[in-house]
């Protein structure tokens, strides 16, 4: 590892663990982008975002096995898992009433479990592979990347610049701030929040399950594939404030590059660890995150 | 530490069920097969229970018990590998899991629920990671066999799978269970559980909420520590699968299922973890679902759990018999409880002499600013002992920034100037210490600990219970005419009570100074003359009592010497029966503008909202009682009112945005529709952190328009905005001065072409210039056709500014009639400051109240 030649190795080596980290990170990023847009939206800490993700997963690879393109497929597989979403919010969470910020947390727990259950009994526990949308490497020097990390890359940058867009630019986008920043004014002014929750249900699970249409040809596909990214993207959001979407974003990054640098230059097997121990040392300086803001409610 | 006979009898019950189940194994008339299972079910009882009495007592959710668990589990395992005696393994995962458990607790005791899960999820992920790493003790992923213990005390060895594993696992779980029935009457977990009700006002009782956390969670981790030794003897092999997140989330299930908080719960919690795999089995449907089916109908359907539920049922059949639970409306049984000294409470003319005492409290040169905002500028009061001072004000006086100062519940202000108690230096005094100091305190919406039942609220008090103690805090109640309800939880209480209990709480310790918050707000003519009393009856003992409130009879009825306040200071005081001549002190409740703005003539007579004997309470605090009033199209009518009368509520309920609780409001129609109406919120409640344009966007988006419509609007609206504003549209509204913001909350509200415009005092908190401003606006709206409520709290500025004046007294109509009728003004005042009441002040003597 000595001399010029060593270094460019090194240096390579590092870029590759930097954009696979950007590309994990851009994944636990769109993930926390739907956990907070629901959350901001309607109080409720998602748990099952995954479970559903994983169930529109499991419906694109059907279709993908009937022959259907893998772009359809992926579409089907984001359009599943936001209906899944909005019916879920219709049955179990609506019924609950506001402010069951705890109740509507474990509620989602118990939704996950069946969730993951009817994948189980439908498609089975085999582990299977998930096909990418690209194959190959790209060259960018001496460095061969991956293409599937450098798409990944681009499709989560283009989904967080059109919420972005829609945040900043749309009537639709202001009523969902308006409606997160105080449910009480945004009730008398008129606006229907049923509306907006189920908007920001279905975007907030649309977000998940193209998170892991993105993740899944890198990890292959089983019903339970999806928790360690969710775990992953809790800490982001964690890290990043619970009601930041800038904050859920590089919160999620991140993580993701901390992460393959701790698998990469620490070890492979502490790579949680290492992630979550950062999250909670800026937690104990920070509370309410990088970006948040500091409403603590305890139940 | 109380050990009365029921808990004793209670807590036996935990050893003796598990002393009977041993004996049914131990003959076989549970099979084998089942004990193994009935075992189980008894450590998991202890582990739900561990994780539920941390949420129920401290809301602290732990994810994290899973890895607690496993590290008991690793000692059995290692103990049995190393030939530790069974107590060398018992106190090594002990002692481990609670110096963690500790530590978890110290660390997320400043944070909220959410980050504490996050911490104990970090927690549990860090441990599996170690337990997967650290083979040579854990044995990885392989898993490691537990073989025997023996016990170095003579109990024998206890080999690992075997029956004895499985009795001292029954058994412990009953001792566990008798020690948390126990713990249950201590006045430890009574603090905990306020301290987690009400931080706020646990602070004004002398608790101090961060100390505890960290004790809790560190017993907790250690019982589920000695729950995991138990599970490592009694299935006599150790992997790490067993300690998957999974099983944290299902504990919380099984906690909530059960009852959080509930012993009797978290056996029900044990018993359905240990038997869920086999009543699915048994249903033929996934373990998975029928635990997430269950969670889900139980969170929906009874949210507080099952045991809870099944408990108040019970409890509400045992009591058919028993004195009736008013809901809703609280009219109490005229007699109290009293004890007999009630009605000898000291007449008013044997008032202690109390002018040749030292003050109790000053307050000298005192101002608070709240960022940008001076609620205080500069005020200054004393209060003897036996003295009771009242402080009167309008809405924004500043009267409760000076309680809270006192009391030491302010945050994020800067305090300058004098506080002294008792000769010392007041301010920089935690809260929680003074309350030892003889400092009292009551809330305007008694803020009593939901979760603890009445004696327990006057009991929490204290840091440890004595048996002397309950007998006094019996007396408390009964003095109060709170000892028939002293088991029951306030919720199930009357408004009435509620306070009287707040006031119980706040005397449990006999203060030398009490402060009482609104004390006679929302309360009925029988409970505010009972509050009366127990102010007199403190006042005889020497008690210096500061109360503020706005129903000012009852107040001055009771009062020493009354301050008036307004903009941060006081600006006149004197007897109760001459502070109201005082002009100074009048004008700030009924203003003093002399110019009559020009009106528009009213010639139409359609009625666009008719109100229709409306009433409205809140629970059990009535709000509104039999209004009725009719809203002719063009025409502008002032709703006038102190502070609490009533006037927002109405205004909802005009707005459509509230539903009253009786009585209707019918809508006009005019041009085929009906009337469109628009509020304009009290104190604004613009969204801050949208931009002006987005504030308005957001309206027209909610009235229904789109696209071009909308912009279209908005250039409309824009047009109508002053030009300063104009210019700022992209700017975000938090950014507005006062006044700026209320043209913007008017403009926001014109954006649904209102037809009837209702506006919650829009002169709050604004300086007089810019008052002129928003009104001389409002008046151009008039003037332009709309039709405007005006609910207002200065009584000239609606007499200048509307057509029609209806006064609100305590949730009446008090008084109604033309603005530009002079000799209506003078009985609006009256009826302003409670009708006839107002009358007799000067002839009122407190001997009345007696009578």
């Amino acid at each position: 590892m000595s001399g010029p030649r060593g270094v460019t190795v090194e240096v390579d080596q590092l870029l590759l663990v930097l954009v696979s980290g950007v590309a994990s990170g851009a994944i636990y990023g769109l993930m926390g982008l739907g956990l907070v847009i629901i959350y901001r939206a309607t109080d409720v800490v998602n748990f099952a975002i995954t479970s559903l993700a994983t169930l529109g997963l499991y419906v694109a690879i059907t279709f993908r096995d009937d022959g259907v393109a893998m772009v359809v497929s992926v579409i089907a597989a984001i359009a599943v898992t936001a209906l899944a979403g909005v019916i879920v919010r219709e049955a179990v969470i609506r019924p609950l009433g506001q402010g069951q910020l705890f109740s509507a947390l474990v509620v989602t727990m118990g939704v996950s479990l069946i969730a993951e259950s009817v994948v189980n009994s439908v498609w089975g526990t085999q582990p299977r592979t998930f096909p990418s949308l690209v194959n190959g490497t790209v060259r960018w020097g001496d460095a061969a990347l991956p293409a599937q990390s450098l798409l990944t890359i681009g499709i989560a940058a283009v989904a967080m610049a059109a919420v972005a867009f829609l945040f900043s630019r749309t009537t639709l986008g202001s009523a969902m701030r308006a409606v997160a920043e105080s449910a009480d004014t945004a009730k008398i002014i008129g606006i229907n929040a049923q509306r907006v929750a189920r908007i920001a249900w279905a975007l907030g699970l649309a977000l998940a399950a193209l998170a892991a249409c993105l993740y899944a040809p890198r990890s292959g596909l089983a019903p339970t594939v999806l928790a360690a990214p969710l775990f992953r993207a809790f800490a982001g959001i964690f890290l990043g404030g619970l009601t930041s979407m800038y904050g859920a974003v590089i919160g999620g990054l991140t993580v993701g590059v901390l992460e393959n640098i701790a698998a990469s230059y620490v070890s492979a097997s502490f790579r949680d660890t290492f992630v979550f121990s950062f999250t909670v040392l800026v937690l104990l300086i920070r509370p309410q995150g990088l970006f948040g803001t500091r409403t603590f409610q305890r139940v | 530490m109380v050990f009365t006979r029921s808990n004793l009898a209670k807590a036996s019950l935990g050893p003796v069920v598990g002393l009977v189940l041993i004996a049914l194994m131990h003959s076989a008339a549970i099979p084998a097969y089942q004990a193994y299972s009935v075992a189980l079910a008894a450590v998991y009882a202890i582990v739900v229970l561990s994780v539920g009495l941390l949420a129920g007592w401290s809301g602290v959710w732990s994810v994290g018990h899973p890895a607690f668990f496993a590290v008991g589990a690793y000692f059995a395992a290692y103990g049995s590998g190393h030939q530790w005696p069974l107590e060398l393994a018992i106190l090594g995962a002990v002692a481990s899991s609670g110096l963690l458990g500790a530590f978890l607790g110290y660390a997320g005791a400043r944070f909220s629920v959410l980050y504490i899960a996050l911490l104990t999820l970090a927690f549990s992920l860090v441990s599996l990671e170690v337990i997967n790493r650290w083979t040579s003790v854990t044995g990885g992923d392989q898993g490691v066999v537990v073989s025997q213990l023996d016990s170095a005390l003579g109990l024998g060895s206890i080999p690992s799978g075997g029956s004895e594993a499985q009795y001292l696992a029954v058994l412990a779980a009953g001792v566990v269970f008798a020690i948390a029935v126990f713990a249950k009457s201590t006045a430890l977990r009574m603090r905990l559980v306020a301290a987690k009700a009400h931080p706020l006002v646990a602070r004004s009782v002398g608790i101090a909420p961060e100390a505890q956390t960290a004790l809790s969670f560190a017993v907790s981790a250690a019982f589920t520590g000695f729950a995991g030794v138990l599970l490592g003897l009694i299935t006599g092999f150790v992997s790490p699968d067993t300690f998957s997140l999974n099983l944290g989330v299902t504990i919380i299930a099984a906690c909530v299922f059960g009852g959080v908080g509930s012993v009797v719960g978290a056996v029900v919690g044990g018993v359905y973890l240990a038997w869920a795999p086999t009543v699915a089995d048994a249903v033929s449907v996934p373990q998975p679902v029928v635990q997430g089916v269950l969670l889900i109908t139980v969170l929906i359907f009874l949210p507080g759990g099952v045991v809870p539920f099944v408990g108040a049922l019970s409890r509400r059949s045992l009591r058919m018999r028993g004195p009736r639970v008013v809901d809703g409306e609280h009219h109490v049984s005229a007699a109290p409880a009293d004890s007999g000294d009630g009605a000898s409470a000291a007449p008013a003319t044997d008032r202690p002499a109390t002018a040749d005492r030292a003050p109790l409290l000053v307050v000298d040169g005192l101002s608070v600013r709240f960022g940008g905002l001076n609620a205080l500028e500069g005020a200054s009061l004393a209060v003897r002992p036996g003295e009771v001072l009242a402080i009167i004000g309008p809405n924004g006086a500043g009267k409760t920034t000076l309680v809270n100062v006192v009391s030491g519940l302010i945050g994020g202000a800067r305090i300058s100037g004098a506080v002294d108690y008792a000769g010392a230096k007041l301010t920089g005094t935690r809260a929680t210490a003074r309350r030892r100091l003889g400092i009292g305190r009551t809330f305007q919406h008694a803020e009593i600990f939901s979760e603890l039942t009445v004696v327990e609220n006057v009991l929490c008090t204290r840091r440890r219970v004595s048996v002397a103690d309950r007998t006094q805090a019996d007396e408390l109640l009964a003095r109060t005419g709170l000892a028939d309800v002293a088991d029951r939880y306030p919720a199930e209480l009357p408004f009435g009570l509620q306070k009287r209990l707040d006031l119980a709480r706040a005397m449990a310790e006999e203060p030398k100074l009490l402060i009482m918050d609104e004390p006679f707000g929302g309360l009925d003519a029988t409970e505010r003359r009972l509050t009366a009393q127990q102010i007199v009856r403190l006042r005889a003992q020497g008690t210096a009592v500061v109360i503020i409130d706005h129903v000012l009879d009852d107040l001055f009825a009771v009062a020493d010497r009354v301050v008036a306040f307004d903009f941060g200071k006081p600006i006149g005081s004197g007897d109760p029966g001459a502070i109201l001549q005082d002009p100074q002190v009048r004008s700030s409740y009924l203003g003093s503008i002399a110019t009559r703005a020009e009106l528009p003539a009213r010639g139409d007579d359609t009625v666009a909202i008719a109100v229709r004997d409306v009433g409205h309470h809140y629970g059990g605090v009535a709000a509104l009682h039999g209004v009725d009033l009719d809203i002719g199209k063009g025409a502008v009518i002032g709703v006038v009112g102190a502070n609490g009368a009533g006037k927002s509520t109405l205004g909802r309920i005009i707005h459509g945005s509230l539903r009253p609780s009786s009585g209707q409001v019918r809508v006009g129609e005019h041009y085929g529709r009906p009337f469109r109406g628009s509020l304009v919120p009290e104190g604004r409640a613009l969204f801050k952190t949208l931009s002006l344009r987005e504030n308005l966007e957001v309206a027209g988006y909610a009235a229904g328009i789109r696209g071009s419509d909308l912009r279209a609007r908005l250039d409309e609206t824009a047009e109508w905005l002053p030009e300063r504003l104009r210019g700022r549209l992209s700017v975000a509204a938090a950014g507005l001065s006062g006044g700026e913001q209320q043209i913007l909350a008017v403009a926001r509200a014109l954006m649904a072409r209102p037809d009837v415009l209702i506006l919650d005092e829009p002169a709050l908190g604004l300086a007089p210039a810019l008052v002129d401003e928003v009104y001389a606006r409002i008046n151009q709206l008039a003037r332009d056709g709309m039709t405007i409520v005006l609910l207002e709290q200065l009584l000239s500025r609606a007499l200048t500014s509307c057509h029609q004046v209806v006064v609100l007294h305590e949730g009446r109509v008090a008084a109604r009639g033309e603005a530009s009728d002079p000799s209506f003004a003078e009985s609006a005042e009256l009826a302003y400051f409670g009708g006839e009441a107002a009358s007799l002040l000067n002839t009122r003597d407190v001997s009345e109240l007696e009578a």
